[in-house]
């Protein structure tokens, strides 16, 4: 069977975390991805892998960009020099789709806007993803993940309870982006097939992920009252929030729903007496008296481990999760079952286990066919298997740096 | 201009966030969106915050935003003649969407093998916490827990404290943009050649692999630190408090001088404690001492205006005061005013991304069971079969 992207040709300009994520993601489920970098304009993710630089092809071992591309090819190409720019526009004319998350007026300045690719290809579906979106007063401002969520009021509602704002655990933003590329893609496409033309879209990161935080933006602009963070509580139900159990630094989340997951909660922790107990009998009560009923499971929950009080909890009907570590989450049994990790074998980085293409489609699966590309690997298939240049042009863009087989490992320290 | 999804068909059978957020997005490009509500309504009806405050199942911001332009019909599913109407109405659908545990949705009738036999093209997308499959298949969940078991909370806090969800529903948010490009793709593989499939979207499995670079640093380098780190990841990455909110910093190497120039202390870059990447990880307190001081001098629109001008990555906490007052939102036009016939009128966001001026609508959420006469009559149900299956008998 087909993969839903199979026969679709990628052209890759993303850099870091969300525009990668996003094109792996097309790769993974079947499109031919062909990432592009310049030999002093590569990605800088391949800097950070904690790989020492005295190592040879250091800049192809970063496990951090590894993972984020896979599935696809790379090709370097510097995009600065008329040359560069006009091999660009010619697999432009060869491909079915563009991707770029610059900043709003990089590509605009390469003179590789979508009119100028729209004239090399008239079907292209061209997907910019910058911060802010490529319009408006803020689209020149440079901003990363964390900015992002800060941009999209995630912020402004996250953190303990009554607290100040808090960041997420990691740069938010990007992987919310990354998640809507195929999405944005296949509309795109489909866009294409019904109107015969190219088309571009326009994802700023902020406004995607300020989807995210929408009723929060309804709220405020029918009752003009702006909410607190609320830490790990929920505005109706309670027990609901995270206890400390057994072990350095574990824990376990618990929420009851109802009146008769809290009497299973209850019974689970020998308390069957507070099932009466008018602090705790209805749903209402229970909310009142949160911080009360809060102390008292977490009396249980710090004798159990997190994984043995989730088990015990579960398999009496009780909403409850381990607050998995990243050792955890690798070797989590559900996850497992679900493949969630394979093997790789990488001709540079060696042997380990990455994640597989997250969505189970059974008819059409994703698959990690590739590990990602070293620096200008498939420089030779691009040039002359696609784009179908001698010996003589190659030669010729490789003496005027347009392209190399390895980067300048001086542009990034 | 069509819009995107014109001419697709999508019955949600969806409830709370990530199922109606996966058919908001396909309502908001167009797609017919058939939302099937138990009698009484959706359970994100009776959520909240409502209209000054006031209980009200047809003003409840959570319902109001995740359920823009579909349409909404009141059906039994725990009825005989409920479960005939879905199936009727599942012979013309592009797609189903559902977010319920994998018994619970076998007792609503919401069994693949049993649509395909009616229609083999449909494209049934199934939204749980952990997958159809497996050890956990049965577990329960909410935001919280899905929030605990995909890594994403152990990382989200401060050091000395436990570890904390992120604000809102972050958890099913993802599950449900997730589902919404994994429908899409299966999708197009379903109109070259006819055939659909169920498409299995876990939360838990979503999120696991997005930890920044903490899976691959542990699965490949051996390297797991452990901590959280609450607001300040190190002196270039974190969030200040200013004079009256609070500012973001995120500075990457190659913004170091861009960032000096725009707090005002171009000296940073002769002190040799500050010169490279590394010195700067090495002296991170006194550099963090350093941006606290100047941020607490600072107003947070002024840093953010400053920031850009330097294209320095400075930004500030936007609460939703601040978002609903942003240039650069209402330049862009992001914020969309809906008029609803009870709610009345509102800010909405607008979609998550831009395909050209008509690649999105902006009707409001339907009031409960709004639909139901409609599109029965139009999937061919006497009146009697419609009062049935909607449970609307007396």
């Amino acid at each position: 069977m087909k993969a839903p992207l199979a026969g679709i040709r990628v052209v890759d300009l993303t850099m870091v975390w969300a525009g990668p994520l996003g094109t792996r993601l097309l790769g993974d489920y079947g499109a031919e991805v062909i990432k592009i970098e310049g030999p002093s304009q590569w990605d800088l993710l391949r800097g950070l892998g904690g790989i020492s630089r005295t190592e040879p092809r250091w800049y192809n071992r970063a496990a951090y960009f590894n993972h984020n591309n896979r599935n696809k090819y790379s090709a370097a190409i510097d995009l600065r020099q008329a040359a560069g720019r006009d091999l660009l526009l010619k697999l432009c004319a060869k491909s079915d789709v563009l991707v770029e998350n610059y900043r709003a007026n990089v590509m605009d300045n390469l003179g590789l806007s979508f009119e100028e690719v729209l004239e090399a290809n008239p079907h292209i579906v061209y997907l910019s993803m910058p911060g802010h979106g490529k319009t408006g007063p803020e689209a020149h401002y440079v901003t990363y993940g964390t900015n992002v969520e800060q941009l999209a009021g995630l912020v402004s509602i996250s953190g303990y309870e009554d607290g100040e704002p808090l960041k997420t655990g990691f740069s938010y933003g990007d992987p919310s982006s990354g998640i809507a590329v195929p999405a944005a893609v296949a509309l795109g496409l489909r866009q294409r097939e019904k109107t015969g033309k190219g088309v571009h879209i326009d994802l700023a990161q902020r406004e995607n992920l300020t989807g995210f935080v929408g009723e929060y933006l309804v709220d405020y602009s029918m009752n003009g009252q702006l909410r607190s963070p609320a830490g790990n509580t929920h505005p109706h139900i309670a027990p609901h929030g995270v206890y400390e159990s057994a072990g350095q630094d574990r824990w376990i989340a618990i929420a009851c729903e109802d009146d008769d997951q809290f009497a299973a909660l209850c019974h689970v922790i020998n308390q069957d007496e507070l099932i009466e107990d008018t602090r705790f009998s209805t749903r209402a009560a229970r909310k009142a008296n949160e911080h009360t009923l809060n102390t008292i499971i977490e009396e249980w929950t710090l004798k159990q481990g997190h994984y043995e009080a989730m088990h015990i909890l579960q398999r009496h009907g009780i909403p409850a999760g381990s607050v998995l570590t990243i050792p955890e989450v690798m070797s989590d049994p559900q996850l497992r079952f679900r493949g969630a990790w394979s093997e790789q074998v990488h001709p540079d980085a060696g042997t380990w286990e990455v994640e597989t293409p997250p969505w189970n489609l059974p008819r059409t699966p994703g698959h990690a066919r590739i590990p990602a590309p070293g620096f200008g690997e498939h420089n030779d298939y691009v040039f002359s298997n696609i784009l179908g240049l001698d010996e003589h042009t190659i030669g010729r863009l490789y003496a005027d740096g347009v392209t190399a087989d390895e980067p300048n490992v001086d542009s990034h320290t | 201009m069509p819009l995107p999804l014109e001419g697709i068909r999508v019955l949600e059978v969806g409830t709370f966030v990530s199922a109606p957020y996966c058919g908001r997005l396909f309502a908001g490009y167009g797609a017919d969106v058939i939302k099937i509500e138990p009698p009484g309504g959706e359970i994100s009806r009776a959520h909240g915050p409502f209209l000054n405050g006031t209980p009200n199942p047809e003003t409840s911001a959570l319902f109001l935003y995740l359920n823009t332009n579909k349409r909404s019909i009141e059906l039994d599913l725990s009825s005989i003649e409920g479960r005939e109407a879905f199936l009727r109405l599942a012979e013309d659908a592009d797609v189903i969407i559902e977010n319920y545990r994998p018994s619970d949705a076998q007792g609503l009738g919401l069994d693949y093998e049993t649509i395909r036999s009616l229609n083999p093209r449909v494209v049934l997308v199934s939204i749980t916490a952990y997958g159809q499959e497996g050890p956990y298949a049965k577990y329960r969940s909410n935001n919280l827990i899905a929030f605990a078991m995909g890594g994403q909370m152990f990382l989200t806090g401060d050091p000395d404290k436990s570890p904390v969800k992120n604000g809102g529903y972050q958890a099913d948010y993802q599950g449900g943009l997730n589902a919404f490009s994994a429908a899409n793709l299966a999708l197009l593989a379903a109109e070259r050649d006819g055939e659909g499939q169920h498409v299995d979207i876990s939360v838990q499995h979503c999120m696991a692999p997005i930890l920044e670079a903490g899976i691959p640093f542990y699965a490949y380098n051996g390297i797991w630190t452990g901590q959280r780190r609450g607001n300040l990841m190190s002196s270039f990455m974190g969030i200040y408090p200013c004079i009256d909110g609070q500012v973001g910093v995120h500075v990457m190497a190659r913004n170091w001088p861009p960032f000096a120039a725009a707090t005002g202390h171009s000296e940073w870059l002769e002190d040799e404690r500050f010169a490279t990447a590394d010195s700067r990880r090495n002296h991170d307190d006194e550099l963090m001492a350093e941006v606290i001081e100047w941020a607490a001098g600072m107003r947070k629109k002024d840093a953010y205006a400053i920031g850009g001008e330097h294209r320095a990555p400075i930004t500030f906490i936007h609460t939703m005061e601040d978002l609903l007052e942003s240039p650069q939102l209402s330049a862009r036009g992001f914020l969309r005013n809906i008029e609803h016939p009870i709610a009345g009128n509102a800010s909405y966001p607008g979609p998550p991304w831009w395909m050209g001026p008509d690649s999105w609508r902006d009707a409001p959420a339907p009031l409960l069971g709004e639909h139901t006469q409609a599109v029965l009559r139009e999937a061919g149900l006497s009146q009697a079969e419609i009062t049935a299956a909607a449970g609307l008998a007396t």
